[in-house]
């Protein structure tokens, strides 16, 4: 009887230890996928970050070049007796 | 965004934008909700797993609820991230197309700059042209004309007299600018005719005659051998004396045409054949001697 009774408490160990084998399994896969999201945002952020930048430095260019534009087109009109 | 259903019309570009933008802050809003969502969930599992006597049942529901609340965290994550780099293509495609704008622009004024510059040179060169540009030394000047210019504009004074007349034998005047003509002219024309050679020799010849008769009698320095030509050729009959000199320097230009082609740089000697055919010596002449006692 105490030998039946020792096996059953051995069955239940080996399965409680598989049960928590496969838990941990799962915690690990669910760390490892919310560790790849996580490593996502960050390659999401510094491209994003690269792109703002590109187009900031684009839009300042243009702003430059606008402003030269303005300029001549001033002094064109202040003399409009040179293209008549 | 562009789909375009039975009832809605047709969008334009500002609205497509819009609607883009609008679609953005939504899904970021759905995401920014999702965290507290997934704190009050993971409360409700910890106190049901704690409170609860089927322990086994709860947890498989925890790990079930985990899995759909990761895929709709991973949904919304790149539903997010889609929209924000469809936003910033659209952007960028907008910068794009200004700054071909803005080329077009400044070629454009570009282009009325070096119009308005054309201009301006042209008018300069115009406004250039109106007025004379060389010195009249350059110019090959109409001979009797500036000759009587000069001519006239000589002054009665006996010092100015003496000061023009001292240096007749070697210019006569107006021999150097006939000399620069006339190679000029020998230079433009490889052949020049008989009849402009005539033509030259015999106005060469009337304006010396002329500038030599309008010339005003000098006193001092003048040698006597160039008065008694002067006298010698006022004696004479002019229109006579210019066909015979016309004659003898045709008949030494036509010998010296031949030389005049390959060598130019011989002018004194053509000047004093000129000046020898012009103003033969008188055989007469003798000159006075004072007797020293």
């Amino acid at each position: 009887m105490a030998r039946a009774g020792g096996m059953t408490n051995a069955v239940n160990v080996g399965i409680a230890v598989q049960a928590d084998w496969e838990n941990r399994e799962f915690i690990s896969n669910i760390s490892l996928n919310v560790r790849r999201l996580f490593d996502f945002l960050l390659q999401f952020e510094a491209t994003t970050k690269s792109k703002l930048a590109a187009l900031n430095e684009k839009l300042d260019i243009l702003e430059r070049k606008l402003e030269v534009l303005e300029v001549q087109v001033s002094s064109a009109t202040t003399n409009p007796s040179v293209f008549t | 965004m562009q789909q375009l259903g039975p009832e809605r019309p047709a969008m334009t570009f500002d609205e497509v934008s819009l609607e883009r933008s609008k679609s953005f802050v939504q899904a970021l809003q759905e995401l920014k909700n999702l965290r507290p969502q997934l704190y009050s969930a993971a409360d409700y599992c910890e106190k049901a797993y704690l409170h609860s006597e089927q322990k086994q049942m709860v947890l498989d529901h925890l790990k079930e609820y985990a899995v759909r609340a990761l895929v709709n965290a991973v949904d919304h994550l790149g539903t997010v991230t889609y929209k924000l780099t469809e936003i910033s293509e659209q952007q960028s495609s907008d910068i794009s197309t200004v700054e071909l704008k803005i080329s077009c622009l400044s070629q454009q004024i570009l282009t009325c700059q070096t119009f308005a510059d054309k201009e301006g040179l042209r008018q300069q060169q115009l406004s250039s042209r109106t007025t004379p540009r060389h010195k009249k030394h350059y110019i090959l000047p109409s001979p009797i004309h500036k000759r009587l210019e000069n001519i006239s504009n000589l002054p009665k004074d006996n010092r100015s007299s003496h000061v023009q007349s001292m240096p007749l034998p070697q210019s006569y005047g107006v021999l150097t600018p006939k000399t620069l003509s006339w190679h000029l002219a020998s230079d433009n024309s490889p052949a020049p005719s008989k009849e402009s050679w005539t033509s030259l020799l015999v106005e060469d010849s009337r304006d010396r005659n002329v500038t030599m008769n309008s010339l005003p009698p000098s006193e001092h320095g003048v040698p006597m051998s160039l008065s008694s030509h002067l006298q010698a050729a006022k004696g004479n009959g002019t229109s006579v004396k210019d066909e015979m000199e016309a004659k003898k320097s045709l008949s030494e230009f036509k010998s010296f045409d031949k030389s005049v082609r390959g060598e130019i740089s011989q002018p004194p000697p053509r000047s004093k054949n000129i000046i020898s055919a012009l103003f033969p010596r008188n055989k007469n002449f003798k000159p006075k001697r004072v007797p020293v006692s």
